[in-house]
């Protein structure tokens, strides 16, 4: 029976239906709109959604639609237009970067490997908002690097979980 | 397999590398022109067009909710709030008497010392907050209402207590102010006691309002009410701002810096007043973010948090 990290990247990438990966991550984004982001140390979870689907399906989700959603949340924020497009672009781009050697590993470690990426495409960001204001805005953007990363594992699992299903059934039926 | 995986090697679009750089590269033009001019308006608005049918749709539970708690608690707010009014109304029917006499005392004064009409009673529109964007650098509210109600940029927002802040975008259907402690506002102030005329701007400490470019032998100290001015034609003048908190005076510059805290409370209502002032002849435009950062420079003295 295949385990989770057994999967390769190419088999895992066709099982996925386009409306199940689009479902998925405007469901987030619609849930990122709410005020629960006030909070300065709140994980990412548009980010982490979006960047599971960069890995898992890397031709119909990249670093445009990254981009994008990026641009709807700092429009959203009322922030400096393209800075969370950054932060999402920079994710994106080093996730995919090491796609084929992230995959290859269960989910705990996947979030390791993914930590420098998460905490050095926010740094990136935070350096840039607090160019823009000439202040620092504190290290609670530290948190919410770490509490994103932290999340990896369960947010994999659960968008995981379908393919989980299909596969069981799979093997259940030869 | 393997050739498997060569095939879709080159049936992939640009490369990566290729798309981080031009993606990255408009996102930085992006943020230098949001920056600096305000060109990236109409992507935003084109966003936020699209983006307002969402943002209703998420917070409309949280409407829902409220609507219900009213509905179901009716009788004991209204019954609370009817109080409050009553006890407002009585200290303010003492206070319009008194207005009313030093109106026309001050009108009769005017006249003998041959001074011109000041300004007449202006528009307004009364806005709900739709929600607070988080942000770690700004601090702005976004309203219900936008360019369609007659709000346009550089108005400002006032409360029952006082100035709130200064509307800096709008769209159609909603409008962004600035709080009067967030840098990008500067408000030309007045103290009560003596008249002395200054300018406050937000502080890079949070919630508070920051009184700079005084000399250090200004008559200013702790305790002073700080009310706007009605120089520069934007903010009409008698609205509470703040109240002084403490005055650093630096004898070797030559300069002093002072602290306020805001007379308003926008943390605790949900209505604000726009007041419809007549904006867009150049002079009474917010300042770009350009001139916000040089500012924020040369007027740092001590900044440690």
């Amino acid at each position: 029976m295949p385990m989770a990290h057994d999967v390769g990247p190419e088999s895992v990438e066709t099982t996925s239906g386009v409306g199940y990966v689009w479902a998925t991550m405007l469901l987030v984004w619609v849930l990122s709109l709410l005020p629960w982001r006030v909070w300065h140390a709140a994980p990412e979870l548009l980010l982490l959604v979006i960047t599971f689907w960069s890995l898992h399906d890397s031709r119909r989700v990249g670093m445009l639609v990254a981009f994008l959603f990026g641009l709807t949340l700092d429009v959203h924020d009322v922030g400096p237009l393209g800075l969370q497009a950054l932060m999402f672009v920079l994710t994106v781009y080093g996730a995919q970067a090491m796609q084929r050697r992230v995959l290859r590993f269960d989910l705990l470690q996947q979030s390791i490997h993914l930590l420098p990426v998460f905490v050095g495409a926010k740094l990136v960001t935070v350096l840039i908002g607090s160019f823009l204001v000439s202040a620092w805005p504190g290290w609670s953007w530290l948190f919410s690097a770490l509490l994103t990363t932290a999340c990896w594992p369960l947010v994999s699992w659960l968008l995981l979980l379908p393919q989980h299903r299909l596969d069981d059934a799979e093997g259940g039926s030869t | 397999m393997q050739r498997h995986v060569t095939l879709r090697l080159f049936r992939r679009g640009p490369a990566a590398e290729v798309t981080l750089t031009l993606l990255v590269l408009l996102a930085i033009v992006l943020l230098f022109t949001d920056a600096t001019w305000t060109k990236t308006n109409p992507v935003r608005q084109a966003i936020a067009t699209t983006l307002y049918p969402f943002q209703r749709a998420v917070l409309f539970p949280r409407d829902m909710l409220k609507m219900a708690n009213e509905w179901v608690n009716a009788a004991a707010l209204i019954k609370s709030e009817n109080e409050a009014l009553q006890r407002q109304r009585i200290t303010l029917a003492q206070v319009s008497t008194n207005a009313a006499l030093l109106s026309a005392e001050n009108t009769q004064l005017r006249r003998l010392l041959g001074v011109l009409e000041t300004a007449v009673d202006r528009p307004t529109v009364v806005v709900e907050v739709l929600y607070e964007p988080v942000n770690a650098f700004t601090r702005r509210i976004v309203f219900n209402k936008g360019s369609r109600a007659g709000i346009a940029q550089g108005m400002p927002v006032i409360d029952e207590s006082g100035v709130v802040g200064q509307i800096t975008r709008v769209t159609p259907m909603s409008s962004e102010a600035a709080m009067l402690t967030d840098e990008i506002v500067s408000i030309p102030v007045q103290v009560l006691r003596n008249g002395l005329r200054l300018i406050a701007f937000g502080s890079s400490a949070p919630g508070k309002v920051e009184v700079r470019y005084f000399s250090s032998d200004a008559d200013i100290r702790e305790g002073d009410q700080l009310v706007t001015s009605g120089v520069g034609g934007v903010f009409p003048a008698g609205l509470a701002v703040g109240r002084v908190d403490h005055v650093e005076r630096n004898p070797a510059s030559g300069f002093a810096r002072a602290e306020a805290q805001p007379a308003s409370h926008p943390e605790r209502h949900r209505h604000f007043l726009v007041l419809q002032v007549p904006t867009g002849d150049g002079l009474t435009s917010l300042p770009s973010a350009a001139t916000i950062s040089s500012t924020g420079l040369a007027g740092a003295t001590d900044k440690t948090k």
